[in-house]
Formats: C-alpha cells, structure tokens, sequence
C-alpha cells in the first residue's frame, strides 16, 4: 500500500521585494510503501521542507497532488495518524513538557485513559525525565528537538515525516533516535525523514532519495544501498617504486601515497592475487589488504557535484575533493 | 469540540500567563480606587461615581484588553510556529479560530471578573445595594467583549499585531457611533447616503445596543426582552465574523 504519495508538485514563493515568483520545487515526485523508512536528503535549500510541508498540508502547493494515508494533504482523519517534526521545532513556552504532551493528546483524539501512562513513557524515550515539569521556555535546542519527537510519536502513528530528527542532538540523542525509529518500524510505522547525517541514514533507510534545486536527482532503493555496500579492495604497500606500480597499471584503479605508503585500489576481485605477486617480485613490502565502500555521502557529493560542474569552474575542485577522499573504510 | 475546548484552554492558560493581564487588572483596580478616592461626597453621590467609573472602566479595559491579547496571540503563534503543532493534528482550521476566540473570551472574563469583585466589594463597604440591573450590564458589556473579540480574530487572521490592534480600535470607535450615524443619515441624508451607512449599519457592529450603564448608574427601567434579542445579535455576529476570518484563515500558506 502506498502510504505516501507526492506527484509531479511544483511550488513557487515570491520573492520579497518584487512581486516575480522563484520555482523552488519543479516537480517534485515520491512513493512511499506502508512499512518502508525513507531518508530524504539534499543540501540547504533544495526543498526538503518546502517538500514536507505540502505533504502535511501546511503550505500547498502550485500543482501536483500529494495522497497522504490515501487521502488528500491535511485530511483530518489521515492527520490523526501522522505525527509530524518540524525543523527546528518550537512550541507552547508557557505550557510545562507534561501539559504540552497533554496538549498534543487531546489535539489528536486521544481518550483521557492510557494518555497519562503514554506521556510518561514517551518522556522517559525520549530521555526527559527530569525536565517534564518545566516550562518549555527554558529548554535547550537539543531538549526542544527531544520533546519535538515525543510529541510525534505519542499517538502511535502510522506514518511519521521527521524534518531533521537528528539535528540539535549529542551523540546519545542520536543513538536515541536511530533506536526509535528502528523500533518505530519493527512496528510497522512508516517513515520519511529529512537529514544531513549521512551515516545514520545510511543504517536507518530502506530507500533514499535526494533532492537537489527542487528536483529529485535520485531515487536509491534497497538494492542499491546493498550495492553501494559492494566494497573496492585497497592495497597498501611500502617501499613501492614507480616501476612497480607501471607493472601492475593494468589492474588498479587508482593510486595515491602518504609518506612511504601506497594505496592501491584493485580493479576487481580476481586481479588482487596477480597485483599482490607483482608488488612482491618488485621487492614492496603488503602492510594491509582491505576492501572499502562507497557510502552515502560520496553519492551524495557526486550528485551534488555533478550539477555544480555542469555549471561553472567551482563544481571541479569539489569533484577532485571527492575522489581525493577517495573510498571510506567499513 | 473537544480540541475546540482544548486549544481555547491552552490559550487562556497562556494569556493568564502573560504579564499583560497583570498590568490590565493593576490599572483596573488603581481606576477603582481613584473613583472611589476622589470623590469625598454624599455616600449615595459616592455610590454612582463608583458604579459609573467601575463599569465603564470594565467595559473600557475589557476592550483594550481583548484587543492586546487578541492581536498578538495569533500571530505569535505563527510567527514560532507553535502553529503546526495544531494544524498538523486532526483540527481543522476553523476550529482552531473558534478556540482561540473562546480562550481569549475567556481570558478577559476572568478579568472583568476581578474587576467586578472589586467594583461589588467597593459598592458593599458603601452599603450600597446592587441592583440587578447592575449585572444586567455587565453581561451585556461581556457581550461586547465577545462583538469585539470577534473582530481582533478576523483581522488577525490576515494582517500583523500592530495593524490589527488599529483596525479593531476603529471599529470599536465607528461601532459605537453607527447607531447615530443612521439616525442622522435618515434625517439628513439622500438616498445614496442613506444606502451607503445603512450597509454600514449592517456591517458594522453596533456597540451602542450593549450599553446599559446609563440605565445601570442611574436605577432606569429597561427591557429584559431586549436582553434576548442583543444576545441573539452579539452570537450571530460572532459567528458571521469568525466564519468570514475561516474563509481567509483556510487559504494562508504556513510556509
Ligand atoms: N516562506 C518562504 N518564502 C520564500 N522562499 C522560501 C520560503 N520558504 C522556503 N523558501 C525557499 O525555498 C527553497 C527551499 O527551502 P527549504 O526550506 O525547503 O530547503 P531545505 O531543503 O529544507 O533546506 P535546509 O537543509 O537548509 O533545511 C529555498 O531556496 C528557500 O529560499
Ligand atoms: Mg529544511
């Protein structure tokens, strides 16, 4: 079942002086199957919260059509089964943590019975125990973006749109996060969620789509994520002369030296026996064979920078950038 | 209803909370005192004053207040973004307007409550009995609060705190004067006059029809009928003019 539908949506602002109208999102197409997590990433200003908001009805958009729980964007009844996080999520600062989840309660038709015992629970996930009975006025970004998600999850929705969860959050918040939303899913909640961290989504999604200038570049399904997973094998050797890298050309990709150690990266698989054997006859000592993957951010990069290059000088030296970092150990 | 109920208690909560009706009921409680202060007369001269001072300052900071809360409330609210923590829920929008004006309403009740309980503790050291006519005109003046807070909703919807607050404050003043406008356009006027301030009429609200504290001060007959049909005319304005501020209210883009 489709869960989540946004189809061919175009949305323009107006500027703020003039009264001409900027495109930000050109078309902007997504699916979302019931069970799914989806990362949704692109880089500041591409539309990721534009994006979101139409889905929620808070902004509609130019044209195209958005089905959220089969039904159309802000549609009371599929409301009370979405729990929605706003970037940089600010609430009620008069109300304490406990009133405000209270708030959140009743705004959603949940019966006076059990809401109590849920608040308390979701407090304590979201690790604000301490804080519940103080005024939200005086919470830190970290503690606000903490009770932005315990207001999400407290009706146990069906599918959950997170802008950012990650953002605001040390390292334990984040640990917090993952393990919520895993858990979230393990029950079957559908997620789509907008991030920068890369690695996190990495773990978390089942796809992933980037977005970038209000178009969406790429769609990455499960698949591929497995295949971005399909590692490169790096040789690094030392005491490795030029003659003994010309020998092996045939074989290795790249190559690149630190101090007296060379890294290779070995074409394929059945090349590293013959690569190995040459270095050696060519007297370089093998410290360490190891494969490395790709991950999400190099992807990432080179979309981004894909289009950067197309434009103009600066999109190259962010290309060499990236292929100088070259491929990340796992 | 029961988010309309929740949302109007989550802001009367957050009005109760601000400073401002502190400074509301301070400045009440200091016009009840100076009444009461300068006026070293025959107790039952003594008596009007107070009553005269006391329910016009009720009616007057009642207004001023709504119009403070009023115009601010909104537009804070979407200004943090404390908004879509609502919208995002299964309200619709204009349930949300009906509670918010339900809680602002609220809001003032409780000061012109204050206000009252004072202005009744004064009257009682007077020995003065209050007449019920008394409390007849101070419904009605919460009637006119309600006329009034109506219209800070509807302005709010579309414009900023500080235009809001002017718009409301002029048709305050031009709604406490359409009665006699009409009166004298009918003596005076042509036709096209004539049409254009009966429109008028019609539009705006006529603040003069919750006035009862002439007859309040000075112990006059009126008709309790009347009370009826001047609650009838205060709900159906209220609701004419939340529901126009939902037509605008449904088409603003949260972006
Ligand atoms: N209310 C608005 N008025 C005018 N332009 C806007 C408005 N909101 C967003 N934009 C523009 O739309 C584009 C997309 O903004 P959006 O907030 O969706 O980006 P984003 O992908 O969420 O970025 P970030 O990663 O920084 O959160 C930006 O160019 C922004 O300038
Ligand atoms: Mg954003």
């Amino acid at each position: 079942m489709t869960v989540l539908r946004v189809e061919k949506v175009k949305k323009s602002f107006r500027g703020e002086m003039s009264l001409a109208k900027r495109e930000v999102l050109h078309g902007v197409s997504l699916h979302l199957s019931s069970g799914e997590i989806m990362g949704f990433l692109g880089p500041n200003g591409a539309g990721k919260t534009t994006t979101i908001k139409i889905m929620l009805g808070l902004t509609r958009p130019d044209s195209g059509e958005v089905r959220i729980l089969e039904r159309p964007a802000g549609d009371r009844s599929a409301m009370a089964r979405v729990g929605y996080l706003p970037e940089n999520p600010y609430f009620y600062p008069h109300l304490s943590l406990d009133e405000f989840l209270g708030f959140c309660g009743q705004m959603s038709g949940m019966g006076r019975e059990g809401m109590q015992r849920r608040i308390s629970e979701v407090i304590e996930l979201v690790g604000l125990i301490q804080h519940r009975g103080q005024r939200i006025k005086g919470f830190s970004k970290g503690m606000l973006q903490r009770a932005g998600l315990a207001q999400a999850i407290l009706h146990k929705p069906d599918l959950l749109i997170l802008d950012e969860p990650f953002s605001g959050l040390d390292p334990l918040g984040r640990v917090m996060v993952r393990d919520l939303l895993l858990e979230m899913k393990r029950r079957g909640t559908t997620i789509f969620f907008s991030s920068h961290i890369l690695p996190d989504m990495e773990t978390l999604c089942d796809r992933t789509c980037i977005i970038r200038e209000g178009v969406i570049v790429r769609h990455l399904g499960l698949d591929e994520l497995i295949r971005l997973g399909e590692g490169k094998i790096e040789v690094t050797a030392r005491g490795c002369g030029d003659d003994a890298v010309e020998a092996v050309r045939e074989y290795i990709e790249s190559r690149s030296d630190t101090g007296d150690e060379t890294f290779l990266v070995v074409k394929k698989q059945e090349f590293l026996r013959t690569v190995m054997q040459v270095l050696y006859n060519h007297g370089s000592e093998i410290l360490r064979v190891v494969t490395k993957h790709p991950t999400l951010e190099e992807v990432f990069l080179s979309e981004i920078s894909g289009r950067r290059k197309n434009k103009g000088a600066g999109g190259s030296k962010r290309e060499s950038a990236v292929s100088r970092k070259g491929v990340r150990a796992r | 209803m029961k988010s309309i109920s929740s949302i109007a208690l989550n802001t009367f909560r957050e009005s109760i909370r601000e400073k401002l009706m502190v400074i509301a009921l301070f400045f009440g409680a200091l016009l009840f005192a100076s009444s009461y202060i300068l006026s070293p007369l025959a107790v039952g001269a003594r008596a009007k004053i107070v009553l005269d001072v006391g329910l016009a300052a009720v009616s007057l900071l009642g207004i001023l207040t709504t119009i403070m809360i009023g115009s601010t409330l909104l537009h804070k609210e979407v200004d943090r973004r404390a908004i879509y923590m609502v919208l995002t829920r299964p309200v619709s929008r204009l349930e949300y307007l009906i509670g918010k004006f339900w809680g602002i309403l609220l809001a003032v009740a409780g000061v012109v409550a204050v206000m009252t309980a004072v202005m009744v503790l004064m009257l009682m050291l007077g020995k003065v009995a209050l007449r019920p006519v008394v409390f007849m005109a101070l419904y009605l003046t919460l009637l006119e609060i309600a006329v009034v807070c109506s219209i800070v909703v509807f302005f709010s919807t579309f414009t900023t705190p500080v235009l809001t607050s002017f718009f409301s404050v002029c048709l305050v003043v031009a709604g406490s004067l359409s009665g006699d406008l009409k009166v004298f356009a009918e003596k005076f006027g042509g036709a096209v006059t004539r049409r254009i301030v009966d429109a008028l009429y019609y539009m705006l609200p006529n603040l003069k029809v919750f006035n009862l504290r002439h007859e309040a001060v000075h112990d006059l007959p009126y008709r309790a009928g009347d009370l009826w049909l001047v609650t009838l005319y205060a709900a159906v304005y209220c609701g004419v003019v939340i529901y126009i501020a939902h037509l605008i209210f449904k088409r603003r883009d949260f972006a």
